[in-house]
């Protein structure tokens, strides 16, 4: 008895301490979305075909176009942030790390609600604009693509940050020392050593961004204007709108099924790229006889 | 074949300076080593020669050229750093060619130079493997194809043993000597392990912790002949006695209290040596003989008991109780296979050394 104690102690332990998580996992995301799968076949795949031939294929385009360019956005404005914050600050780098991800403390209705104000007509920006004669009186900064974009690109730039911050922040700093020593200036210095190494942080911030905004329903609602449909949106409206769950289930597989095959593209691309790095010639190598 | 000259180079770090107007030259196509204790500045020259920091006052020359400005990736001084920087994301071969990639060198040519400098490092065969794949000798290996490949005029070498098991180190110390007489770039060396400087050195300068040059020489000139105490203490082990310059028949004797005098020999008169000054006999611990018989020939002898014994497998080292109460090592060579005198514990022994061997020290 005191062995079988001691077995289950040393060996499945770990499992013991696993079991909540995965018990959690299965009946709140696994279970539902069996329910969510057998609704959506309604015993029928026609839901499917209608997909496809109506609207909704739209609806998930645009989705993946959105979540797109938000997250290739934030990569521009996060990658040099993170760069001089690891690279090149010395002092209060962890205040201004703080500072930086502070705002995703409030909430997210709280922060889209602060760039209504900003943006709407005689807000901050409008009449900051209208003052310098950037835009006239009649253009309108919220309700649009743009607004949305804002609001997608604020939302989601700690997550871009930070964990490029984090792979350049232990990167060894006398790699660019020694590139530097072997004869390259500093744009080849960071083409061929500073960014092939934050490749994973880039990826792990793309994808980090590019889920949850390829799901995102509130920001494109309140910050579009409802104007524009995207996937979650659509989601939202068939199951608690038009109570269709069978074709807001479909909905929702197929946006998953679209998501995946794209996590598939990227991670073929990403590996191609790295190898092609590390031995340049893909086939072959450099071989001597 | 150029030299590499610092004139007067200042450099502080925060405020605290660490090289004073240090002048220094190191000649071309030697094996150049630089000694000294930790944070004694000797990385920093190394820096400043590659261009990795600026001096605040001072020249560099390499050859006639003031390379004191030029930027780093222009100067044609490669080093191998300590933990070797090597880059991860890279195979061995990419790493290696990366100056020459950076050059756009054709790649067949990459090919036949990587075959050639693989092939002297010993790592054919090694040219797709990931980095992290190699062991630690392996990767010194694959730094110093790297810093070589493009030829440069001088290779820097910081401490580059640091990472390396002591039986390596040994196997590396030979390689490196082997590279430099093959090559005939100028390789500077910096170690704080003496015995790394004395085995690769053509010629080595020792640095103090104020980041001053005390002394360059040979090796054996440097061991042999030290210039002060603290070069006598830092490149090997010495005893240092103290005592007064005497002078008998135009030859200088040593007055150590409670000791006697001692003859020593001088074979350049330094203008300190004033008879009746303080000073330093340093004495080689291995130059001393101990027997617990009367021997002949010896120009200075003195006698002591035996306080302590270490076994280090080729040589015993003996701590000798002076009369004066002073501390003495010596250094016995074993050779256990022919009969060889039992000296033990609280032993009486008698010390020779000759007056050749004794080096005289400032105070």
């Amino acid at each position: 008895m005191n062995n079988i104690l001691r077995r289950i102690a040393k060996e499945d332990l770990p499992f013991v301490f696993a079991a909540p998580a995965l018990i959690w996992q299965v009946f709140f995301i696994y279970l539902p979305l069996l329910v969510l799968l057998f609704y959506s076949l309604d015993f029928k795949l026609s839901n499917y075909f209608d997909l496809f031939s109506s609207r909704y294929f739209s609806v998930i385009l645009s989705s993946l176009i959105l979540a797109f360019i938000t997250a290739v956005i934030c990569l521009i404005i996060a990658y040099p942030m993170a760069y001089f914050l690891a690279m090149k600050i010395k002092r209060f780098k962890t205040f201004l790390l703080f500072s930086l991800i502070l705002p995703s403390w409030t909430s997210f209705i709280v922060q889209i609600y602060a760039w209504i104000f900003l943006l709407q007509k005689g807000g901050l920006f409008s009449s900051v604009l209208c003052k310098f004669g950037i835009i006239s009186q009649s253009t309108h900064l919220l309700n649009n693509y743009f607004s949305i974009l804002v609001g997608m690109v604020y939302c989601y730039l700690p997550f871009m940050i930070l964990p490029i911050y984090t792979v350049l922040e232990k990167m060894d700093k006398k790699l660019l020392e020694a590139s530097a020593d072997l004869g390259a200036n500093k744009t080849q210095t960071f083409k061929k050593v500073v960014l092939p190494l934050s490749s994973a942080g880039i990826m792990a911030g793309f994808l980090l961004v590019f889920i949850p905004a390829f799901g995102e329903f509130a920001i494109p609602d309140l910050l579009g204007g409802g104007k524009s449909a995207f996937w979650g949106a659509t989601i939202v409206e068939k199951f608690l709108m038009t109570r269709d769950w069978a074709s807001g289930s479909a909905l929702t597989f197929t946006g998953i099924l679209f998501l995946l095959i794209f996590f598939v593209i990227c991670y073929f691309v990403y590996n191609f790229l790295k190898k092609f790095v590390r031995t340049r010639k893909l086939w072959g190598g450099h071989g001597y006889k | 074949m150029r030299q590499i000259r610092f004139e007067n180079v200042t450099k502080t770090f925060d405020g605290e300076l660490i090289l004073n107007k240090l002048n220094l030259t190191i000649p071309a196509g030697q094996f150049f080593a630089l000694l000294g204790p930790s944070g004694c500045g000797k990385t920093t020259l190394l820096r400043l020669l590659a261009g990795l920091e600026t001096v605040d006052s001072g020249k560099i020359y390499l050859g006639q050229k003031d390379i004191t400005n030029e930027p780093i990736y222009k100067r044609r001084v490669n080093t191998v750093f300590q933990q070797y920087a090597l880059f991860p994301h890279l195979s061995v071969f990419e790493n290696v060619a990366y100056s020459l990639r950076i050059k756009k060198v054709k790649e067949e040519v990459i090919k036949e130079k990587l075959y050639d400098v693989l092939k002297t490092v010993r790592l054919l065969g090694f040219q797709s493997k990931s980095i992290v794949s190699l062991s630690g000798g392996q990767q010194q290996r694959v730094a110093l194809a790297r810093a070589i490949v493009s030829e440069p005029d001088v290779l820097l070498l910081d401490e580059p043993l640091a990472a390396l098991d002591p039986r390596l180190k040994e196997q590396v110390l030979v390689d490196l000597i082997n590279l430099q007489d093959k090559l005939k770039t100028t390789f500077v060396y910096v170690t704080h392990d003496q015995f790394e400087a004395l085995t690769v050195a053509d010629q080595m300068a020792i640095m103090n912790l104020e980041g001053n040059i005390e002394q360059i020489g040979i090796p054996k000139q440097i061991y042999e002949f030290p210039v002060s105490r603290f070069v006598a203490s830092f490149v090997g082990t010495t005893n240092f006695v103290e005592g007064i310059l005497r002078t008998q028949d135009d030859k200088f004797q040593v007055e150590v209290e409670g000791l006697g005098r001692f003859d020593v020999f001088t074979p350049v008169k330094k203008d300190w040596l004033i008879p009746g000054c303080r000073l330093f006999m340093g004495v080689r611990p291995e130059k001393i003989l101990i027997s617990k018989k009367e021997q002949e020939g010896f120009a200075n002898n003195l006698t002591g008991k035996v306080h302590n014994i270490i076994y280090y497998g080729r040589s015993t080292q003996y701590d000798v109780r002076l009369k004066n109460g002073k501390m003495l090592t010596v250094f016995e060579q074993n050779e256990e296979h022919f009969p060889q005198e039992e000296i033990d514990y609280d032993d009486q022994v008698n010390l020779y050394f000759q007056k050749e061997n004794v080096v005289l020290l400032d105070h």
